[in-house]
């Protein structure tokens, strides 16, 4: 068990039959009460974000949870296929579990995947990747207006907005934890 | 941690502006001894022993014993301990003043709280916290979680502490209250059972601590009692905390008697403690009292 002394950003435990992980911690302790941990959890699961005043003394349940670096190989449309970087072990993940995040997988991604009682439940994206357009329509002659944007198709299956100037076989940066373009790469 | 300079200058104008604050209004100031006897006689204070006796947690017992030898307005500024306490505005040692005047009443001194932290944000050239409010904790609670504290069980104000009554006011207080005091403010009138010092207004139907803490900034800066004068209550309070440190485990500090000879002799007194490293933190700016500090 953790005692509340133990508190600190990483921490992962267990509440309400979820893993959490923990973001934000303040000691307080009023002058004429005892002492308490303001404590925010982000749940691994679902990215909820709860907070909770625990009392010292207070004690809180460690999470089964194990982050392994994978490469992604192929899906079958309902079944992803990761492979453990260090044992070679090949795992399958189900689609759901992945949740948007798997529009922007490539073959060969280098992810992290998250085990709850030794079963994925949640997957890790670099935070960048870079990615060729697959197409969007050629920019329109005349229209010059400053930070106009246009859809673009990824090669994963993604699409997200782009500027003007991308052409189809571009090269360009994307922040995957909000799906949007950053900056061109390579020009095709 | 490498220390601050800038944040080492702003400490030291501070406590020059409150020096000559009080020598401004009349206050002498008191060194009483930091290794004393007796500690501190609150079940959620926990001193730093040291040499067979205590590092003190506040000076009050022993300016009380200076009260009562008949000098009616002083003040110390120095350090105090609390062990295990620690983070973003906790210190196990910290920079206490404490002051006490004869004769005055909890808005005199809240005029005076108003009047030094003006003082001392104008020495800083920093803004000055704005208008203060007051309000009592029962209103506070009623306004941001909807509990009537005057009725309320321990359950029905923290579910998680059905049996601690004060345990459920505090997690309540942490976690839904005190948030959301931003603005300067007073707050009195605290439940009787969290007087520690004060006296208690007991006939009434909500019995409340005749004591007020100032926040600003959302820091619980001050704490002030109108100071409790009979000994016969101070000793039975004292023995009903060594019954609570017993409950929870821990060793009683040695019961100060010649705290309760004192308390008989100091005329009506109003009291108040501050936190020094939090005053030049909030009015700063800073998130914490680190910049303050040499660690």
């Amino acid at each position: 068990m953790y005692e509340t002394s133990d508190i600190k950003n990483g921490l992962k435990v267990e509440m309400d039959g979820y893993p959490w992980t923990v973001v934000y911690f303040q000691f307080v302790k009023p002058g004429k009460g005892t002492a308490f941990t303001r404590t925010k959890f982000k749940n691994l699961m679902t990215g909820n974000v709860v907070e909770r005043t625990l009392r010292t003394g207070e004690r809180l349940t460690p999470a089964d949870v194990a982050e392994d670096n994978m490469t992604y190989l192929y899906n079958d449309g309902e079944m992803y296929t990761f492979m453990n970087d260090e044992t070679f072990d090949q795992v399958a993940i189900q689609a759901t579990v992945l949740g948007d995040d798997k529009q922007w997988l490539l073959e060969q991604m280098k992810v992290r995947v998250l085990f709850y009682k030794s079963r994925p439940v949640n997957m890790e994206l670099p935070t960048f990747i870079d990615i060729v357009v697959k197409y969007t329509e050629p920019a329109t002659k005349g229209n010059t207006s400053q930070g106009a944007l246009k859809t673009a198709e990824f090669e994963s299956g993604a699409t997200t907005m782009v500027p003007l100037f991308i052409e189809t076989g571009d090269t360009v940066r994307i922040d995957t934890r909000t799906g949007e373009y950053c900056e061109r790469m390579i020009k095709k | 941690m490498t220390p601050d300079p800038s944040g080492l200058r702003a400490r030291a104008t501070v406590l020059r502006a409150l020096r000559n604050w009080f020598a401004d209004h009349g206050y002498l100031e008191v060194p009483t001894p930091v290794l004393v006897p007796s500690p501190a006689m609150e079940p959620t204070l926990f001193a730093v022993s040291a040499h067979g006796g205590f590092l003190r947690t506040s000076p009050e017992f022993a300016l009380k014993r200076v009260l009562a030898s008949g000098l009616p307005r002083i003040y110390e500024i120095g350090p105090c301990f609390r062990d295990r306490e620690h983070g973003g505005w906790h210190g196990r040692e910290f920079t206490m003043l404490e002051w006490y005047r004869a004769g005055a009443s909890l808005p005199d001194l809240m005029d005076e709280v108003e009047s030094l932290v003006n003082a001392a944000a104008d020495a800083l050239n920093r803004p000055r916290p704005g208008r203060w409010s007051r309000q009592t904790v029962r209103e506070l609670f009623r306004d941001h979680t909807g509990v009537d504290l005057a009725h309320a069980t321990a359950a029905e104000i923290s579910p998680l502490d059905p049996d601690d009554w004060d345990g459920a006011f505090f997690r309540r207080w942490v976690s839904d209250v005190e948030p959301k005091i931003k603005a300067p403010t007073f707050i009195d009138e605290w439940p009787a059972s969290q007087a520690a010092l004060a006296e208690v207004r007991a006939w009434r139907r909500w019995p409340v601590a005749c004591r007020f803490e100032a926040f600003v900034g959302g820091v619980e800066l001050a704490n002030a009692f109108l100071e409790l004068g009979d000994p016969a209550d101070q000793r039975a309070r004292f023995e009903h905390a060594i019954d609570a440190m017993r409950r929870d485990g821990e060793r009683p500090h040695p019961l100060d008697e010649s705290l309760i000879e004192a308390v008989g002799r100091i005329p009506p007194t109003a009291g108040i403690a501050m936190g020094v490293d939090r005053l030049v933190a909030v009015l700063c700016g800073w998130n914490g009292i680190g910049p303050g500090r040499v660690v």
